[in-house]
């Protein structure tokens, strides 16, 4: 069954791309400017020399299916601004970086934020319980560029514990992963500690404790399981918001990842790269939700997808 | 070596010079490089005709022997002979020959490259017509390789700039073999032939360009073995990493208006004027601008002295559109600060004391320093003349579409100059200018600085520009110049020898690091 | 219905953190009224240029002044206006939205469901900052690009959370006994699943305030903020953030009114999610 709707939810993903690749088309090409507009104007005849040689001088509907044609022969395109390097190339290079560095933020957010939002509901009411939740509440509370800047100054100026900045060692991947770990672990920790609060109050977890079943036995055998269904939910939203987010934590960081493409390329028009990373982070985002629906089954047997 | 800023470490690593270009250069093909940090990195693994003298006495730069050990102006300065010298290699052994020119400037010209500076070449015989594919025979170039150490070129008429052309990254030579063996993917390193001081060793893209010494390099293997050269946007993450020895040498990339005061402190901290004027560009067809008495009362109340205090980086004030140091420079070409004078010409225009002006936008790009200077001239205008006027931030590629399609009244614009020629300036406001959005279309104006540009006396030429200067700014008023740029470097006790120029390009291929520890 | 709201009252009224997050919150909207009316509350307006640049706090300018001269307090006061507004109308917006749409989703199930989700899906994978930018450019710089853009990409986290609280409630007894005493859907959905659902979904709202706020002022790090001399907290934060080591109090004072409004809207959507869910009256112990 579990395989059926994996199968069913990939299955899915193509039409969802299209859809995807069709909205984006037609978005990146109402938005004013185009990708060789620059600070010199171009004479006339090299513009269309220039447009001529990526098609862009074409209907936007024969663009359009022309770039449809070509995205069946998984051809996603050239770069404008990295001149001649293609799409794919330019992904290569950027997605394992990205992929890193969400992934370490992530588990950060979750190895952090779920024992801190559960302790904190067991705990209700007391210090462990406000510590907890001031703390989390921190990582909301600041901007993103601003909790990136005191880390740079409290660990890396002050402390010349870590790196201030770059890409070169796991070392150097302490300070972006806390950066960008910041902001899920605090809503993971608060919707973890809510949605246990809520599964205390439920009469079967009363019964289960009146039945004489251990309290850390209670708590993980029928108390987290069902608290995390809607913090399950949130792994998909915040996953693909960590990737796409991490544009701030990239750009501080001085960090070669997609986020840092993708709005180099949005900024340049680059239609190819902004279409590309858009369909690499759809792609992800779909098969996040597929996994988030799987555990969703698995932790909670009653919700069927049929 | 893992560098982390342990206390045991030396702070620098022997032989590596660490630096910021900022951002991704856009491509490392000299024929479609626009940018300054294109060229920065070309100018350092390559080398043209001639290069522009290590520039000491300031903006004052002047073109010396590079490829070419001597050159000939002749026929009244419309064909220049260059002699290149006969020891020069590419990195992969080859040697470097007139021909190379000749491929490069045919492809350079060649419409199918679709170079954006190919203009810079159309004082060469046929050369617009060959760009404009009117002929489509790119061997009817006036650019010839007479033989293998000879190169040509022919002009249709005199042009005083000319010689700094064969300077700049646009005109070095280029491997034909090597371009059309990879097409498309020539400049990456792996491809890629150069003849310079240095060579490309590897290319992270968003992040890092590695540099490496050129042991057969014409002028002397560099004392560098390498560059490493980050691409780190942020300036004050730059700062924090120079602040941590992770950094040898910065400049205006990498720290804010707010880490000056910090920076001024340290010895090694130095600044040098830029050949880049910053303006506001005034919509001479738009009401309420379209009357001159208005353009030049706004000019009148704009106090130009405010913006070193704002920007702290000993910016240049200005009052006219010719910098200080070039040919037909004249204090009093421009309009000089004089509120009370502006606040009667606003009030003969039908705006006494400011009341009922019209509804006035100024478009510019959101950067720290243009911010801080249009805030600054809001409340300048609030000030002296009691007007408002609102400021409209767009985003880059937007900005460029509404200044060509709906030109604002008024525009914060920035010229840097590609070559140290009033040319360069001058030209932005001519009426067949792409680049000119003032509507302002005058034909003594043009006539001025076309004559100019065929003038060969010097001192006829620099009367042509201060003429056509005040026609601009004092006369007319179609812009307001604000001021003159300056790049600000900082750098560690143990680096020496780098050399920026006001066309702020930075060559590392007389430095060298040394010192204790 | 009288007596759930006494013990609304008399439930919030016993969490000290709620009733201040209160105060302060409308403390601060009074502010932002008042300066939106015109009615300025310090000696200098929030434009005024003047030859003390970048001063420390002092007796004169309590927060110091900036770049150009300007009083920090006048520009804090005045970017409350547009900081507070963004926030609450993004989380009215996300709220309606989100709830309206989710509860569809959810109570259907099926092939709307299905429909609907692809539809979120589709939202969620296109990058907040392209349809940002194309709002921005579409509409032009200003507040109501900003709103505008927010709104569209708040919603769907809020949907999300509807859907699922909705489906979980198909499995609970008491639904499937409203089902089958016959009630209509309606008052199935407005009387059962939505107040049993409620909890999480004004955890999440609450945090759509500061998620708006932080937005604008990530916007604005972009270089796609308000434009000047007009400011917010956010824009304010983003120019101070990088004088973070010279001149602190740039960031600082921004920074502190950024954290004590979230701050706030947390503790008061804590407060109301205890209050509102009568099941937690046995163990309400008072928050902090």
């Amino acid at each position: 069954m579990l395989l059926r709707v994996v199968i069913k939810r990939l299955l899915a993903m193509i039409p969802l791309l299209l859809v995807i690749a069709t909205l984006t088309f037609m978005v990146i090409r109402v938005v004013p400017g185009g990708p060789f507009d620059q600070e010199r104007n171009l004479p006339p005849q090299i513009l269309a020399n220039l447009n001529a040689k990526y098609h862009l001088d074409k209907p936007v509907l024969e663009q359009y299916f022309l770039y449809l044609g070509r995205l069946c022969h998984a051809d996603l395109g050239v770069s404008y601004k990295y001149v001649d390097r293609t799409v794919v190339d330019i992904i290569k290079d950027a997605f394992p970086v990205s992929i890193q560095l969400g992934g370490a933020g992530l588990l950060i957010a979750v190895l952090i934020g779920v024992p801190l939002g559960t302790i904190a509901a067991l705990r209700r009411g007391t210090h462990i319980d406000h510590l907890a939740m001031f703390v989390s509440t921190m990582g909301l509370s600041l901007p993103l560029f601003v909790v990136g800047a005191l880390l740079i100054l409290v660990f890396a100026i002050w402390g010349k514990a870590l790196p201030a900045a770059l890409w070169e060692s796991p070392l150097h991947a302490i300070l972006p992963a806390l950066t960008i770990a910041f902001k899920p672990m605090a809503y993971i920790a608060r919707l973890t500690r809510a949605s246990v609060l809520e599964i205390l109050q439920k009469d079967w977890v009363r019964i289960a404790r009146s039945k004489g079943l251990s309290e850390s036995a209670t708590i993980i055998k029928h108390v987290l399981r069902n608290a995390l269904i809607p913090v399950v939910t949130l792994l998909g939203p915040v996953s693909a918001v960590m990737i796409a987010g991490s544009f701030v934590v990239e750009i501080i960081y001085a960090i070669p990842g997609m986020g840092r493409f993708f709005v180099t390329a949005v900024m340049n028009r680059d239609y190819d790269l902004i279409m590309g990373i858009t369909l690499i982070f759809s792609v992800v985002l779909v098969i996040t939700n597929t996994i988030v629906d799987v555990l969703y089954m698995i932790l909670d047997p009653r919700i069927s997808y049929e | 070596m893992l560098n982390t800023g342990c206390a045991r470490q030396s702070p620098w690593q022997p032989g590596i010079l660490r630096v910021n270009l900022g951002t991704e250069p856009p491509t490392l093909d000299w024929h479609l490089s626009v940018d300054m940090i294109s060229f920065e990195v070309i100018q350092n693994i390559m080398s043209g005709l001639t290069q522009y003298s290590n520039g000491v006495d300031g903006a004052k730069l002047t073109c010396q022997a590079a490829c070419a050990k001597k050159w000939e102006v002749l026929d009244g300065g419309t064909r220049y002979v260059f002699h290149l010298r006969d020891d020069i290699y590419w990195t992969d052994g080859k040697k470097l020959t007139a021909k190379d020119f000749e491929y490069a400037w045919q492809r350079l010209i060649d419409p199918a490259t679709g170079a954006a500076y190919a203009h810079f070449l159309y004082d060469v015989i046929n050369a617009r017509e060959i760009n404009q594919a009117q002929i489509k025979d790119l061997s009817k170039l006036g650019a010839k390789a007479l033989d293998d150490l000879t190169f040509e070129v022919r002009l249709n008429k005199p042009a005083a700039y000319f010689i700094y052309l064969t300077a700049g990254p646009t005109t070095f030579p280029m491997r034909k073999d090597i371009v059309e063996a990879y097409p498309g993917r020539w400049t990456e390193p792996q491809n890629i032939i150069t003849n310079g001081a240095f060579k490309l060793d590897s290319w992270q893209h968003e992040y890092k360009i590695d540099l490496q010494a050129n042991e057969k390099y014409f002028g002397g293997r560099p004392k560098i073995d390498k560059i490493k050269m980050f691409m780190i946007p942020e300036q004050s993450t730059a700062f924090s990493l120079y602040q941590n020895d992770q950094l040898d040498f910065i400049d205006n990339r990498s720290f804010t208006t707010s880490d000056i005061a910090q920076c001024k402190k340290d010895p090694n901290f130095k600044t040098q004027a830029l050949l880049r004027a910053q303006y506001l560009g005034l919509n001479t067809l738009k009401s309420p601008l379209n009357d001159v008495r208005v353009r030049k009362a706004l000019a009148m109340s704009i106090d130009k002295n405010i913006f070193p205090k704002i920007l702290r980086r000993q910016e240049t004030p200005m009052q006219s559109w010719i910098p200080p140091v070039l040919t037909g420079f004249k204090q009093d070409s421009g309009i000089a600060f004089n509120p009370e004078e502006g606040r009667k010409l606003l009030a003969l225009a039908g705006y006494p004391g400011g009341k009922n002006f019209p509804r006035t936008e100024v478009l510019y790009v959101s950067r720290e320093d243009t911010k801080l200077g249009l805030e600054a001239i809001q409340a300048e205008l609030k000030k002296n003349l009691g007007i408002s006027i609102e400021l409209v931030n767009q985003e880059f590629k937007v900005y460029l579409t509404t200044r060509k399609l709906h030109p604002p009244h008024m525009i914060r614009a920035s010229w840097s100059a590609d070559f140290p020629d009033t040319d360069n300036f001058m030209s932005v406001f001519t009426s067949d200018s792409g680049n000119n959005y003032t509507g302002f279309k005058n034909k003594e104006y043009d006539r001025l600085v076309e004559a100019a540009r065929g003038e060969l006396d010097n001192e006829k030429r620099a009367l042509l520009y201060s003429q056509a200067d005040k026609l601009l700014c004092k006369e007319n008023a179609v812009l307001i110049p604000l001021y003159m740029a300056t790049q600000c470097v900082l750098y560690k006790p143990w680096v020496h020898g780098i050399d920026v120029n006001a066309l702020d390009i930075q060559n590392y291929r007389t430095a060298y690091l040394e010192g204790s520890n | 219905m009288k007596e759930p709201q006494k013990r609304f009252l008399k439930q919030f009224s016993r969490m000290p953190m709620a009733c201040g997050s209160l105060v302060f919150i409308l403390i601060i909207s009074v502010i932002a009224i008042l300066n939106s009316l015109g009615i300025n509350l310090s000696p200098y307006s929030f434009d005024q240029t003047s030859s003390d640049i970048l001063q420390s706090p002092t007796f004169a300018h309590p927060m110091g002044t900036d770049e150009l001269g300007r009083d920090l307090l006048s520009r804090v006061f005045f970017g409350s206006q547009l900081s507070i507004g963004i926030g609450i109308f993004t989380a009215v917006m996300s709220f309606l939205i989100g709830t309206v749409y989710g509860a569809i989703a959810g109570y259907c199930r099926g092939k709307v469901d299905a429909i609907l989700m692809r539809i979120v899906d589709v939202a969620y994978a296109l990058p907040d900052l392209l349809v940002m930018i194309l709002i921005g450019v579409m509409i032009g710089r200003g507040t109501l690009g900003i709103l505008l853009a927010l709104g569209l990409v708040s919603w769907r986290g809020t949907a999300r959370l509807v859907r699922a609280q909705f489906l979980q409630l198909h499995q609970e007894e008491f639904i499937e006994a409203a089902r089958a005493l016959g009630q209509n859907h309606l008052d199935i959905i407005c009387k059962h699943m939505l107040p049993n659902s409620l909890g999480p979904v004004i955890v999440a709202v609450t945090f759509t305030v500061p998620m708006a706020i932080l937005s604008e002022s990530t916007l604005s790090f972009i270089g796609l903020g308000l434009s000047p001399p007009a400011c917010s907290w956010g824009t304010l934060a983003s120019d101070g953030w990088r004088s973070l080591r010279t001149t602190p109090h740039l960031i600082f004072f921004p920074g502190i009114f950024i954290f004590m409004s979230v701050l706030s809207f947390n503790f008061l959507g804590d407060g109301l999610r205890d209050a509102l869910d009568p099941r937690t009256k046995a163990s309400s112990k008072q928050f902090f």
